[in-house]
């Protein structure tokens, strides 16, 4: 074996072997840290929660090739159905969780028309849709109670002694969450209908030549950001215990996410969960306690920054710039 | 196979094609010629279904096409190239295949792989960037052989020797007949180059203005006052 062969082996076994200790670190290391900090770990929930719509959105991007300023309409409405199917319907909560987000999916069945649509105008359109689901929570009152919102959702249960209504539970639950979104993310990248969609983006009709229904993948890329997004939602509904439209489908919803992908680096399937904890935390933690009033205005102009010095986002430029023992810079990360 | 009667294709107020009918038997070559602008392109994209006709039928295999989507057109066995390659750019040579293969011949099939890319001439490059990695003769053979991944009953090939060098044309010419003879497939072919066209194609078809003036044997086709007055744009009668 050559020695930059020995060396990319090398490297692949270290990254094969430092997945599963992050994930370990993840579950046991940061709870076991910060637990007596319930306000941090509020903020750690908080950002792990941006960072699912985060990386639903960026799925959305990357693989339906589609920019959508509405996923505030999926996460209001995975966030609606799962409390109204718990607190009227009687369902469990976690049955419940799976389907607001199958319900967010379902909304986006009315977004299946603009898919016709490219770039700002497709992005435009699913802007407009997000303001009426909110419209019909704030008028539908016999379903919704409308801007009186709903209080007193129920909490996670306790399951096998554990109490998972507190904030370690809530964390274990949506880095849980997080985690099998980045599996399912991964997997449909890597597979053939993830070739197809990446080589849709710029040659859709010599991909439509091959027979590649492009229109479906894009439509099943849509359902499948919907679906996360919901899920997120619902989560969060059940964790915070109460709903009301304007916070349930506030534009917060789409444009942390968003500037969290893009900080982190949407093309890849970590920046977008890296960048939401980064720029949350960072905000929540720094910003504010220097600049109580207007902290966001210092976020704006970090990614403004960004942008200009990585475009691609902080997490591929921080590959770029670590040793790599041979092997060439990644956008898979 | 392919039964064409009365193609109507307006675009604005121009009539792009003229009530075309054409018909192409199971394994026949078949050349398509005519001036630029005679709407040889157009009735590839009608075809393969990216433009829609305003009047006019279309069968392949006794099935009516006209309501069959692009996509649905490849899987069925209709295969087309473009005068302009378009590899699927983020993909390598292999990737470009395997997408063919899954989506438009029913499954990834490494060997089948293997031997169109031998067969093309692009063996040793499947892990080349299709966008940066051919040259323009490679992507013109990437074009042939992601048809053929589809596993396709007829190919449409639209100026795939646009471009080369003579001797590209000559190796292109006999790799197109090593292909008819290989998978005994129709094949309907768009060409500038009347010396190719005669050389490949028993059978020539001419449109002019979107009109169908001319359909029989090379021979019969070139000497036709009509024809000749298309290319010449010198009247038949003058």
């Amino acid at each position: 074996m050559t020695d930059a062969g020995a060396r990319v082996d090398a490297h692949a076994v270290g990254r094969r072997a430092i997945v599963p200790a992050l994930v370990v670190a993840l579950y046991l290391v940061v709870p076991l840290a910060f637990a007596g900090n319930l306000h941090l770990m509020s903020l750690v929930v908080a950002s792990l929660t941006i960072g699912g719509i985060a990386l639903a959105w960026a799925l959305l991007g990357n693989l339906g090739g589609l920019v959508s300023f509405g996923h505030a309409a999926f996460f209001g409405v995975g966030s609606y159905a799962s409390a109204l199917l718990v607190m009227k319907a009687g369902w469990p909560i976690a049955a419940a969780i799976v389907a607001g987000g199958a319900s967010a999916a379902l909304a986006a069945v009315l977004v299946l028309p603009a898919l016709r649509l490219r770039g700002p105008y497709f992005a435009l359109a699913v802007l407009a849709y997000a303001h009426i689901f909110r419209i019909v929570a704030t008028e539908w009152k016999s379903l919704t109670n409308g801007a009186g919102g709903i209080g007193s959702i129920p909490r996670f249960p306790v399951v096998l002694g554990y109490d998972f209504s507190g904030k370690t539970g809530a964390y274990w639950i949506v880095l849980s969450l997080v985690l099998a979104f980045a599996i399912v993310y991964r997997r449909v990248r890597y597979s053939d209908y993830g070739l197809a969609l990446s080589a849709m983006h710029d040659s859709e009709e010599a991909t439509r030549a091959v027979g590649v229904n492009s229109v479906l993948l894009k439509a099943a890329m849509l359902f499948l950001s919907a679906f996360m997004t919901g899920v997120m939602g619902a989560f969060n509904a059940h964790y915070i215990g109460f709903l009301e439209p304007d916070y349930a489908f506030s534009g917060l919803w789409t444009m942390l996410p968003i500037v969290a992908a893009i900080f982190g680096g949407y093309r890849t399937i970590a920046g977008p969960l890296f960048g939401a904890v980064v720029v949350y935390l960072v905000d929540q933690l720094v910003f504010k306690a220097v600049m109580p009033i207007g902290h966001q205005i210092v976020l704006g102009a970090l990614l403004g920054a960004m942008i200009l010095w990585s475009p691609e986002g902080l997490l591929p430029a921080l590959a770029n710039r670590l040793p790599r023992a041979g092997a060439r810079p990644s956008r898979d990360a | 196979m392919l039964e064409l009667v009365g193609i109507d294709v307006h675009f604005g107020g121009i009539k792009a094609l003229d009530s075309v009918s054409l018909a192409v038997g199971t394994s026949e070559i078949v050349g398509l010629v005519g001036p630029n602008g005679a709407g040889k392109t157009t009735l590839f994209n009608v075809l393969s279904g990216t433009v829609r006709p305003r009047r006019g039928t279309m069968r392949f295999d006794g099935a009516d096409l006209g309501a069959v989507p692009p996509y649905a057109r490849a899987r069925r066995g209709l295969g087309r190239t473009f005068q302009i390659p378009q590899p699927m750019h983020t993909l390598t040579v292999a990737g470009n295949l395997q997408v063919a293969q899954r989506f438009g011949g029913g499954g990834v099939d490494r060997r089948a792989q293997a031997e169109i890319l031998e067969l093309v001439g692009l063996a040793g490059k499947a892990d080349r960037d299709a966008a940066t990695g051919l040259s323009l003769t490679e992507l013109k053979a990437l074009e042939v052989a992601k048809a053929l991944a589809t596993r396709p009953r007829m190919l449409l090939l639209d100026e795939v020797l646009a471009g080369l060098e003579v001797q590209g044309k000559r190796q292109f010419t006999q790799l197109l007949a090593q292909i008819h003879a290989r998978y005994g497939l129709a094949i309907l072919i768009i060409e500038h180059d009347i010396e190719t066209i005669r050389s490949l194609c028993p059978r020539v078809a001419v449109l002019d203005f979107g009109r169908l003036i001319a359909d029989g044997t090379p021979a019969e086709v070139f000497s036709n006052p009509a024809v000749v007055a298309s290319y010449t744009g010198v009247p038949a009668d003058a």
